[in-house]
């Protein structure tokens, strides 16, 4: 049976293009321009979702994404609002939450369980024994949630724009689309955004009387061009500073706007009665939506519920649409007729004043609603039972009352009160830069809310700077709009003041008596608007609720807060294209060549070692290695962090920075470098160099490094240095040449001479290699003789293959991060970061040798003093195993264990050495760090192994090697 | 996002800026008690009201200070180190 | 529920600032355990209205520091009767929480993690990547591409969630039937202090007369502190959450990756709960922003890509008091006879029970309880700092 009436003036529906989809398995077909609950109600569908917890039949509510009766999923999505989603051809769409489909739904059982579960009832049960617990868990798991997940689903890559403007008028309706024209006339660049597919708000269904309203509005808005229309675009989260979350179907667009007009209108409210959610039974403004926008009929008998003009109208429009309007049954008491009522009763509707609906009565098929009940309320506005009076309907519309559509005016920090007047809520104290019109600010009459929109549009432009004569501000509605307690109460309850989350009037009750008395309190007890539509519907009147409860105002009786977003927003759109900058060092391209397995370190990528064929990475590892052992390796050392320090307080200034000695420094000369944070625990460390009188050059740890040179520059202005930093590390690329052989590899490429004598250990020198300017440094972090060559990183490709070709009969190899390491490790090089920890002194660190205490000052001094002082708690040491040792070795971070108790921690370890045994670093308790001592050093849950601690380094401890 | 004015680049987003911590007048490392060295150390002032904090715009390179209302998250006034008494 | 008394006395034997759980639970086990009954809870807002209502009800004892891990553990055993012993379900739900590594630096600290945890007896060891698909088979351990892979994680089955609120509850229902006041919708105002003692407190309602007063109001703790003039390292951070529509239940476990800051679980409503890292500077203020909302999202999909199309629906922040070394601060204070229960940072409410139980002890003998010691303010000046930084940052 089909309910879509003959073509309308204004409809969204294009009647010459039909859609066939299929809905529960079956085909369907509607018209491009439908949502899926406008095709379903136009095809005779009545029963369009189930209720979540009871899984009630559920049909058309809101219409406008308010309500979330029609939930459904395909074979990629979830959750999708049947109320807006508009049909394609093909889709295949299924109910969520449902026992075995739609009509045969086996949790229907849940509805004659009720009685059974009142409010909170799982608070109270089922945790004793806990074994119990378990098992209820997996039924009330399997009973959670709507739609189900789909691993293979991929949603399209969403976009994400920026955008600019002087206001954000939010709402296209009558007053916004006013308010925007005014400001746009003034010269501001207005963004009008609407969350439907068209604009025009409440004139595109419900003030059809006047057409010309909404054609003159977007004649004069379109003429403009400085104002820019966005349909289908909800204002999701506005933000501080006037940022505000734009959500289309593609993209988040982020908007920065000077200030922000709401003009959001009102979102009409759910009268409370027995079955009050049962198909059939929806707000009037659905039934005009349903009418206007998609050209179906609600119902073909209707009653409509109202308490305010609005519901008259909608009766009216009923009656255009060929329903049979039953009765009117309006809440307000006999006295107050309007031109509107007078017009309904001409047309020979019947008018109930002074009553209400009292229930509604399900129809046979139990999918729909046959009759309404009802009864003339009593001085306490309480239905008198012995008044009821049925009459039959397969349709109640019901229009008691609105309530602000506040969401973004109350995310930034619009205050509300009760309007005794309107009955409902207002803006009260609007932040600056934030205006509102229109029915969200309490003005009803259409003409009204365009002079509303007008007056707040010529606001913001003042406010924007522009000297201009705003307008008296348009006074409120003066007669209520909403009735002050459309709720009533049942014997058999099912009056539902949350269709969400199934909460009856009965459980917010139950809730209060139980001590839940503050509207926070009841709702976090009895979830009253946590569902998908976060009380658009439902946290009206429970206040109301609570209010009455406690006796109390509603403005004592506060609202809950208003969060992000207005409307639900997909993970895609927040997501949107995914960035992952990270840094590559100009020999990145030779490396991968190479064969290189790149690990990410800060930043940057850096070769972890060389592959080659058939060996595994512990080989190919201890092989890069021990070439730079005996002949000579080359490893790409760009990564890390390179400053120049200049200035004639540079000295000064690196001595403050670091705890050893600088001011005295040689020029040519270079040195280890250590700093420590304030509390005197180690942060970083590096080499100084000494280039001239006045400048130096400084690296510092590829991870660390560049929060370390901003500490540095904060430093220079707080000590008041005449410095001038510069972080080079872009700039700069870094080989360093290692191994016995490297003085001769470096020697045929480098145009002066680096002779042991002329080129020294720990010297630096301003050179030309391969035709390139370098600053070269004789380090010896490996403990072999090595050269650190830091070019011009343009330069810098050129200057390896000059070291690659030159190495050529010296055998050289290129050498990863893990050689270096093991090759540190067995010169008994900590790591900062690796070996130590933020809580970390430099004596626990045996680094007492780069600490000077006798400076005047450095930044950790006056706290290491302190820690000097007391007893060490630990100590750094060298750990070696039995050579030849078979057992499994300990990973790093095992722990040390002496008589039962934590004793230490191993840092470092290394297997496979060119130095014979494994061997780490450990920290343990200063009574264990003598050399000598035995550590036992737990492997995993059960074994330990035994390791000796030995004095540092592993290898060449007479320096014989880096000379 | 907040827009943050920087005294050297103008008025630019969030993003761009880092948090350095509290301003804290570092007393003499060498007349300073250990009460009053830890205090230093590892005591905020951390309670409601303007604050004075520092404030890195990375992408110059600029530290400057700005006292920030740390309730309602309100910038009051940004400037560069020693220079607050001149710009009033 | 409880009930709400009409004024306060004029004295209590102890005031209680602050009505959320920690509060709570520290009446309840003054009454139950001590004998202390005249008490008085107050709370400036509802209870449960702080952190204990907006954190992501993570259980879990993994820490890395002995004294952390000991504490976190004792926090476990209680919380795991805990239905039993308040009368009240707590959806107490052992879920297994999975700390992801994403680098070999970070599978050490997780090493170090699980060692320090099976030496005190806890559940907690380091898992391959088998594993892990094995139990989450919907996680893409290759992030997509877009995130250094998952090379393993730090797997701790006793990890939990709770009904939050519930909590808070349960310890209200509890203490007021044991005698103790609970007060809400009551503002301290002051706290009087003669001769470095604790006289009374101040309030929007009037003065009571007190000897003893424990502030346990966490990210407020500064107006409090600030009131007597006690520094303490507290910075207030918000942290910020968000959850999507209700989904059929498909992730059983807790998901934390530190390398994303991203936590994820799924509630008994069905919502997936996520969280971030701490917002990047101090804000006294519960707000939220929009790029916390993009970066969660994004990280989200980095682990789980099928998610495109799910809606988030609210976002929320609530507020960390901060400490340097990511561990509370408990107990005496120099000031006689006031406690502070601070610095809970992100880690609070796995906290509550025994927080609950060692401030009362304490609170009763004027002692600190030995399970609370090496968290003094004192550990400052002292430089005995506990840090947790590496097991707290993002572990919740």
């Amino acid at each position: 049976m089909s309910r879509r009436l003959p073509p309308q003036p204004g409809e969204w529906i294009q009647r010459d293009k039909a859609v066939e989809f299929r809905f529960e398995g079956r085909e369907y077909t509607g018209f491009q321009g439908d949502v899926l609950s406008s095709a379903l109600w136009a095809n005779g569908i009545n029963v369009l979702g189930r209720s979540f917890k009871y899984h009630r039949p559920r049909g058309i509510y809101s219409l406008a994404g308010h309500d979330a009766n029609v939930v459904v999923e395909d074979r990629l999505r979830s959750n999708l609002r049947g109320d807006v989603l508009p049909i394609r051809g093909g889709m295949d769409l299924r109910a969520v939450n449902t026992g075995g489909g739609l009509a045969g739904d086996r949790y229907r059982i849940m509805e004659w369980l009720s009685p059974f579960l009142p409010v909170g009832f799982y608070y109270k049960a089922f945790h004793t024994p806990r074994r119990f617990f378990r098992f209820y868990e997996g039924l009330m798991r399997r009973a959670a949630g709507l739609g189900r997940i789909h691993v293979g689903a991929r949603a399209d890559m969403s976009r994400k724009d920026y955008a600019f403007c002087d206001l954000l008028v939010v709402g296209a309706g009558p007053s916004g689309l006013s308010a925007a024209i005014a400001a746009a006339e003034m010269g501001a660049t207005v963004l009008l955004v609407d969350d439907q597919p068209r604009p025009g708000g409440s004139l595109c269904w419900q003030h059809l009387d006047a057409p010309e309203s909404r054609s003159d509005l977007l004649e004069k808005a379109c003429a403009l061009p400085n104002l820019e229309i966005r349909s289908n675009t909800q204002a999701a989260g506005w933000y501080a500073d006037q940022w505000v979350a734009l959500v289309d179907d593609r993209r988040l667009t982020k908007l920065r706007t000077r200030a922000t007009l709401v003009a959001s209108g009102c979102i009409e409210q759910p009268a409370v009665f027995h079955n009050n959610d049962l198909p059939g039974v929806m707000l009037a403004s659905a039934a005009q939506r349903l009418m206007k926008l998609y050209s179906v009929k609600p119902c073909d008998r209707a009653v409509v519920l109202t308490a305010n003009d609005d519901g008259y109208l909608a009766a009216l429009d009923l009656a255009d649409a060929g329903v049979v309007v039953a009765a009117v049954v309006d809440l307000r008491p006999a006295q107050s007729c309007t031109p509107v009522a007078a017009e309904v009763a001409a047309h020979g509707i019947e008018i109930l004043k002074g009553q209400a609906v009292y229930e509604a009565v399900v129809s046979r098929s139990k999918n729909g609603i046959a009759a309404a009940v009802v009864c003339c309320l009593d001085q306490n506005g309480q239905p008198r039972l012995s008044s009821a009076r049925r009459i039959l309907c397969d349709g109640i519309a019901v229009s008691v009352g609105w309530a602000p559509n506040a969401s973004i005016l109350a995310q930034a920090g619009t205050r509300f009160r009760y309007d005794s007047q309107l009955q409902q809520l207002a803006p009260h104290d609007l932040p600056r830069g934030v205006f509102a019109a229109g029915r969200v600010n309490g003005i009803f009459a259409l003409e009204e809310r365009i002079a509303d929109g007008r007056q707040a549009g010529l606001a913001a432009v003042a406010f924007l700077g522009h000297q201009i004569e705003v307008p008296a501000s348009v006074p409120r509605s003066r007669t209520a709009h909403s009735h002050a307690y459309p709720i009533f109460d049942h014997p058999h309850k099912k009056n539902f003041v949350d269709l969400d989350e199934d909460l009856q009037l009965v459980d917010l009750l139950n809730a209060h008596q139980e001590g839940y008395d503050s509207i926070e309190l009841i709702k976090r007890y009895s979830t009253v608007g946590m569902g998908p539509s976060q009380g658009k519907l439902s946290n009206m009147n429970a206040v109301r609720v609570v209010a009455r409860l406690n006796g109390q105002s509603l403005d004592q009786t506060g609202m809950t807060t208003a969060r992000p977003f207005y409307q639900p927003v997909s993970i895609a759109n927040l997501a949107g294209r995914r960035f992952h900058p990270y840094r590559l060092t100009p020999m990145d391209g030779w490396h991968r060549q190479a064969g290189a397995v790149m690990v990410p370190v800060g930043t940057w990528f850096r070769p972890e070692y060389y592959a080659t064929k058939e060996k595994s990475r512990a080989d190919c590892v201890l092989e890069e290695a021990r070439e730079v052992r005996r002949g000579v390796g080359l490893i790409d050392i760009s990564t890390l962090c390179k400053f120049e320090v200049a200035g004639p307080d540079a000295a000064r200034f690196l001595e403050q920075i670091y705890t050893g000695r600088f001011a005295r420094q040689n020029i040519g000369r270079m040195r280890y470098a250590l700093a420590c944070d304030e509390m005197g625990y180690v942060t970083e460390e590096g080499v100084v160099a000494r280039l001239a009188e006045d400048r130096f050059y400084v690296t510092a740890s590829t991870a660390g490094g560049e929060a370390f040179y901003r500490e540095m520059q904060r430093w220079a202005i707080v000590f008041h240095m005449n410095v001038v930093l510069s972080n080079v590390t872009a700039h700069m690329a870094a080989i360093n040449v290692a191994g016995p052989r490297a003085r001769g590899v470096l020697a045929e490429i480098a145009e002066v001479d680096i002779g042991a004598t002329e080129f020294p250990f720990a010297h630096v020198r301003d050179m030309v290699v391969a035709g390139v300017a370098a600053i070269v440094m004789r380090v010896g972090f490996v403990g072999e003789l090595s050269y650190e060559i830091h070019v011009p990183a343009d330069k810098a490709a050129g200057v390896w293959d000059a070291l690659i070709l030159a190495g050529r009969n010296s055998g050289i190899r290129p050498f990863g991060t893990e050689a270096q390491r093991l090759l540190r490790l067995e010169k008994g090089h900590l790591i900062a970061g690796h070996d130590t920890d933020p809580l970390t002194t430099p004596f626990e660190a045996q680094l007492d040798w780069a600490v000077d205490m006798n400076k005047s000052f450095f930044i950790g001094q006056r706290s290491l003093r302190i820690h000097a002082g007391r007893p060490l708690e630990r100590r750094l040491v060298g750990i070696a195993f039995a050579y030849g040792y078979l057992g499994e070795l300990p990973e790093e971070c095992r722990l040390i264990v002496n008589r039962g108790q934590i004793a230490g921690r191993v840092t470092s370890i290394a297997g496979r050495t060119t130095v014979g045994g494994p061997i780490g670093l450990a920290f343990v308790r200063p009574d264990l760090a003598e050399p000598g001592t035995s550590l036992c050093i737990r492997v995993d849950a059960r074994e330990m192994s035994e390791a000796q601690v030995v004095r540092l380094p592993f290898y060449d401890p007479d320096n014989t090697r880096q000379t | 996002m907040k827009s943050i004015s920087c005294p050297i680049n103008g008025t630019r987003p969030l993003q761009e800026f880092q948090y350095g911590g509290e301003v804290r007048e570092m007393p003499d490392p060498d007349r300073a008690s250990d009460e009053i060295w830890t205090d230093y150390l590892f005591n905020r002032r951390g309670e409601p009201g303007v604050t004075r904090e520092w404030w890195y715009h990375q992408p110059s390179g600029t530290w400057f200070i700005a006292e920030r209302d740390i309730v309602k998250d309100e910038f009051l006034r940004t400037y560069l180190y020693g220079s607050e008494t001149c710009d009033e | 529920m409880f009930r709400a008394p009409e004024r306060l006395k004029d004295e209590y034997d102890v005031v209680i600032i602050g009505g959320g759980g920690h509060g709570l639970a520290a009446a309840y086990y003054l009454a139950k355990d001590h004998g202390i009954t005249n008490v008085a809870v107050l709370e400036r807002s509802y209870i449960g209205a702080g952190g204990t209502g907006r954190n992501t009800a993570i259980i879990r004892s993994n820490y890395l520091t002995p004294e952390g891990a000991r504490f976190y553990q004792a926090s476990i055993e209680l919380f795991q009767d805990l239905s039993r012993a308040l009368n009240f379900n707590l959806f107490y739900s052992e879920r297994g929480h999975f700390t992801l590594a994403h680098s070999p630096a970070s599978l050490r600290t997780q090493r170090w993690r699980a060692e320090v945890n099976q030496h005190l007896g806890i559940d907690s060891d380091v898992v391959g990547t088998d594993f892990i698909k094995r139990t989450i088979p919907e996680i893409d351990l290759a992030c997509g591409g877009h995130q250094p892979p998952i090379l393993g994680a730090l797997y701790h089955p006793p990890g939990a969630i709770a009904r939050h609120d519930a909590v808070a509850w349960a310890y209200a229902r509890g203490a007021d039937r044991a005698g103790v006041e609970i007060h809400q919708k009551v503002a301290v105002t002051g706290v009087e202090i003669r001769d470095g003692a604790v006289t009374g407190v101040h309030t929007d309602k009037g003065f009571v007369k007190t000897k003893k007063v424990l502030s346990a109001v966490a990210g407020w703790t500064t107006y409090i502190t600030s009131m007597i003039g006690l520094r303490t390292p507290l910075v207030i951070h918000p942290l910020q959450a968000l959850v999507t529509e209700p989904l059929k239940p498909w992730l059983n476990s807790i998901v934390v990756s530190a390398s994303l800051h991203l936590y994820v679980s799924q509630s008994s409503r069905g919502e997936l709960v996520t969280g971030a890292s701490l917002d990047p500077y101090p804000v006294l203020s519960m707000r939220s922003s929009l790029d916390f909302a993009e970066g969660s999202c994004g990280h989200l999909l980095d682990l789980f890509p099928f998610l495109g199309d799910i809606k988030v629906l609210r976002q929320w922040g609530g507020l960390c008091d901060m400490t340097p070394d990511f561990s509370p601060i408990m107990g005496t204070t120099p000031i006689a006879g006031f406690y502070i229960d601070a610095g809970w940072g992100t880690w609070g409410f796995k906290a509550t029970p025994i927080s609950g139980k060692t401030m009362a002890f304490t609170l009763a003998h004027g002692r600190n309880h030995d399970l609370i010691k090496a968290f003094n303010l004192s550990r400052f000046p002292n430089f005995q700092l506990v840090g947790e930084k590496g097991a707290a940052s993002v572990g919740h």
